[in-house]
């Protein structure tokens, strides 16, 4: 049943549809109340007017194509149009038009809301490069939006299928893709996945993709979904990880990793590989500060929170410390912190990012490294008396405690701090001698000298140096090692030996020459003796008996004197038994001794001198030992004196030693003695000439008793003499305590 | 027969001289070397006696002797040590250097006397008529 025209009337005019009659060219015939928004103007005035009047410029030519094409084949045409509007600003309108006895009943629908959601979503498609699809599985209906075609660069009025979609895909992947889809209907579960696509125009572009299922009675019906195009964002990403991977190989190469220290927070966030460095799980990202000082090493945790306080207050952003930190199954190991210091306005650290090293191996060889130099250094300070190392040119590389005292002793050097050449360091006399010593180890040749140093206390010291050669792995000589090997015991023992032996001989020549001296002495009155018996008994005139009677008397003396002396020499311990020890005043003694030899003194026509002095104190003496002792020297002195003095002093000073003991010199102008003689003055039997060309009377053992007989009484006895010059004898005596 | 006695000590010379005198020879004493040689040059000697120990700073008996040998006028004249060194190997030693003969003090008279009169017989035997 038709609608009567007063429904009619009511339906056209209450509806929300926009109704027109209009003449093919447009021309407004008739229009309902709704249409009035479009016009700017009084419904009356509507007649005449064009519809196209109201439509922005460009829907104009569309919508005259439109109506053109109306035609009793096609007399219904469905469009959307825009139209400005006053009050509304931009309304779309979608028309079915429909041709009716050449006029064309247009239709419209109010779409103003639907076009802007489809521009913004146009808008957002191009900007995002993103583009959606429509996908029914079951009748294989692919939909896809202009952006979908921008994307892969396709002609938008060509119609899709899932076949062709696929077909946008490298080979390789297609069946991936598909395998999406299929597993999207079994799950029914949205997927998203990133591919390589390639466009028509032959371009690589990466898309991402979403599939979203819409279900109708658990079944999928039809998947909306969008596609991406994230070739930037996928090549950054990329680049990304490559320049992220190269990080990590390079970090891995020096055992590194990455930390990022939240001081606010107290949290210390660690990289993968800081994790794996020490053995941590790998799925916390941040551990707690109080937490990571426990890993420290407790020797360690005092000072590197130490260093890490000066690190945060220095002004330098730069952070650098180190100790040691345990690992979870093996132990403690050694790690240098380097990293970068972040503050906030306050100047307060609240960050700090860096690098954990690993430098363990490093340690270990810094620790054996100085290990093997100290125990170096202990075989080189207690294998040698001394020993240095020197470079080619001569420099000190190397070398003991003991050498560096000497040279920091004598030079003010320290060779183990400051450059110095061996030569300027060492002893005068090993300076001949070492340039070339030195210059034959650089030859590669070893080379032993032995050589003599003075201590600083004075010993003489004997070493043995010993140049050996260093060689580097191409044989060449890199350094020359100088030992110095202390041979002082060694050659003290061979001078003993040699001395000894020297000794032994002289003993023996004394020996022979003790008993010669005693024969000859023994023998040489004894044949007056014998001779003038003889002549006696043949003698009859008074006179020459009493002349061979005097000779015979002097014989006699003399025998005596020579027996005398010798059982002296053998009752030296008898005589410190039995001394007859009383305060003299030794002016006094001296005197009686110097008179006592004053008539052989004359006999020889020396001058003869005594100086006394009485502000000597006395002295405590058995006076017979200490006249003899003098006697002895006096007589001594003029037996060897020619001509010139013998000068006796006494005296209570010395130009040496002011102790105020008593002095007694007995100076001559005589032969003097020579150094070697001299040393062996006081020895017994010794004389200053031996055996055959004996110049002298007498037993030898004179001086021998001297000095035996002054020391008896706590005194010393000194001589000194220059050979043609003369010889002086200087005797000692303590006062009186 | 001519004797020189080189001897610094004086008794023994004394006593040299009148033992020898005794016995037909003339003696004469020279104290030091020096002596000796002036003496030497000086007379017509058959025998010397020379001590060898002359006293200190002095030639002694064998440097004597080697003064002597340089002389050609002692050619033939014999040089006898007379020395109170009488150790053994003493004789030996003097022997060597050139002493004619060897007598140790004391002097054993007997044989010095018997050892000058050979020396004598056999100068007078060499004596022309």
């Amino acid at each position: 049943m038709s609608f009567t025209l007063e429904q009619f009337g009511v339906l056209s005019e209450k509806t929300l549809l926009f109704l027109f009659v209009l003449g093919k060219d447009g021309e407004i015939i008739a229009s309902n109340s709704r249409c009035e928004i479009l016009f700017p103007f009084d419904k009356n005035e509507i007649v005449g007017k064009y519809i196209t009047d109201f439509m922005i410029d460009d829907d104009v030519s569309v919508f005259i194509n439109s109506m053109s094409s109306l035609s009793d084949k096609t007399p219904l045409i469905n469009k959307s149009f825009h139209f400005s509007s006053e009050k509304e600003g931009v309304l779309a309108l979608k028309f079915d038009l429909t041709l009716h006895n050449n006029l064309v009943y247009a239709t419209g629908i109010d779409t103003t809301k639907e076009y802007k959601e489809h521009k913004a979503l146009l808008t957002i498609s191009e900007l995002t490069k993103t583009g959606a699809w429509y996908f029914n599985p079951r009748n294989d209906e692919m939909y896809w939006s202009k952006g979908c075609y921008l994307i892969k660069e396709s002609d938008p009025s060509a119609s899709i299928t899932s076949k062709n979609g696929v077909s946008f895909y490298p080979e390789e992947s297609s069946d991936q893709v598909k395998e999406y889809i299929n597993r999207l209907i079994k799950d029914k579960k949205q997927y998203t996945c990133t591919e390589k696509i390639i466009t028509e125009k032959g371009n690589e572009k990466w898309v991402k993709i979403v599939g979203q299922p819409i279900i109708y009675k658990n079944e999928v019906i039809y998947i909306n979904g969008t596609m991406t195009d994230v070739t930037d964002r996928y090549n950054y990403i990329k680049k990304l990880k490559y320049s992220e991977e190269t990080k990590q190989l390079a970090l891995k190469g020096i055992q590194s990793g990455l930390f990022d220290y939240h001081v606010k927070e107290k949290e210390v966030f660690y990289s993968v590989d800081f994790k794996k460095m020490l053995g941590l799980p790998l799925d916390k990202d941040f551990v707690p500060e109080e937490e990571f000082i426990k890993m420290i090493h407790p020797d360690d945790v005092e000072k590197a929170i130490k260093r890490q306080q000066d690190n945060f207050n220095k002004k330098s952003k730069y952070y650098y410390n180190y100790y040691r930190i345990k690992h979870l199954n093996e132990g403690y190991r050694h790690y240098d912190i380097y990293g970068y210091i972040k503050k906030n306005k306050k100047g307060e650290t609240i960050r700090m990012i860096g690098n954990l090293i690993d430098v363990h191996q490093k340690k270990i060889n810094e620790k054996t490294i100085i290990e093997s130099k100290n125990r170096l250094q202990a075989m080189v300070n207690n294998g040698f008396a001394y020993t240095v190392l020197l470079d080619t040119k001569g420099i000190i590389l190397m070398t003991d405690e003991k050498s560096v005292k000497i040279i920091m002793r004598s030079y003010k050097i320290d060779p183990t701090k400051e450059k110095c050449r061996f030569i300027d360091v060492m002893p005068l006399n090993f300076k001949n001698s070492f340039a070339h010593e030195f210059n034959e180890a650089l030859k590669g040749n070893t080379v032993k000298k032995e050589i003599e140093r003075i201590t600083h206390k004075g010993d003489l010291q004997w070493l043995e140096a010993k140049y050996t050669p260093i060689l580097d792995h191409a044989k060449m000589v890199n350094s020359v090692l100088v030992s110095f090997h202390d041979i002082t015991e060694q050659k003290l023992a061979e001078i003993a030996i040699k001395e000894s032996h020297i000794k032994e001989q002289e003993l023996n020549s004394l020996k022979s020459n003790i008993l010669s001296n005693f024969s000859h002495e023994i023998r040489t009155p004894l044949n007056g003796i014998m001779t003038v018996s003889n002549l006696l008994l043949d003698e009859e005139k008074p006179e020459e008996r009493e002349q061979l009677l005097i000779y015979l008397e002097e014989s006699k003396n003399r025998l005596l004197d020579t027996i005398n002396n010798l059982s002296n020499f053998s009752e030296i311990e008898a005589i410190k038994n039995n001394l007859n020890l009383k305060e003299y005043d030794i002016n006094y003694t001296v005197e009686t001794s110097y008179r006592e030899y004053k008539h052989m003194a004359e006999a020889k026509k020396l001058v003869y001198q005594l100086e006394l002095d009485h502000s000597c104190p006395q002295v405590r003496i058995d006076e017979d030992l200490f006249r003899s002792a003098v006697n002895n020297i006096i007589h001594n002195a003029i037996k060897y004196t020619n001509k010139g003095s013998i000068t006796i002093r006494v005296s209570s000073k010395n130009s040496t030693n002011s102790k105020n003991n008593v002095y007694i010199s007995v100076t001559d102008t005589g032969i003097g003695i020579d150094k070697e003689n001299l040393k062996k003055i006081f020895d017994p039997f010794m004389q200053e000439s031996f055996g055959l060309s004996r110049k002298y009377e007498g037993t030898g053992i004179g001086l021998s008793l001297s000095k035996r007989y002054i020391e008896i009484l706590d005194g010393n006895i000194k001589v000194k003499s220059k050979v043609g010059k003369g010889t002086q004898f200087n005797i000692i005596i303590p006062k009186c305590q | 027969m001519n004797v020189l006695y080189v001897e610094d000590n004086k008794i023994n010379a004394m006593v040299m001289d009148k033992m020898l005198s005794k016995n037909d020879s003339h003696v004469i004493i020279a104290e030091n070397g020096s002596q000796a040689l002036k003496v030497v040059k000086e007379k017509t000697l058959d025998l010397i006696l020379v001590d060898i120990n002359l006293g200190l700073n002095q030639m002694d008996g064998c440097e004597l002797l080697q003064r002597f040998k340089k002389l050609d006028i002692l050619n033939n004249i014999p040089v006898f040590a007379v020395t109170a060194y009488a150790m053994p190997g003493d004789k030996q030693r003097f022997i060597n250097i050139g002493f004619d003969n060897y007598f140790s003090k004391p002097v054993n008279f007997d044989k010095l006397l018997s050892v000058i009169s050979k020396i004598n017989t056999s100068f007078n035997k060499n004596q022309p008529d």
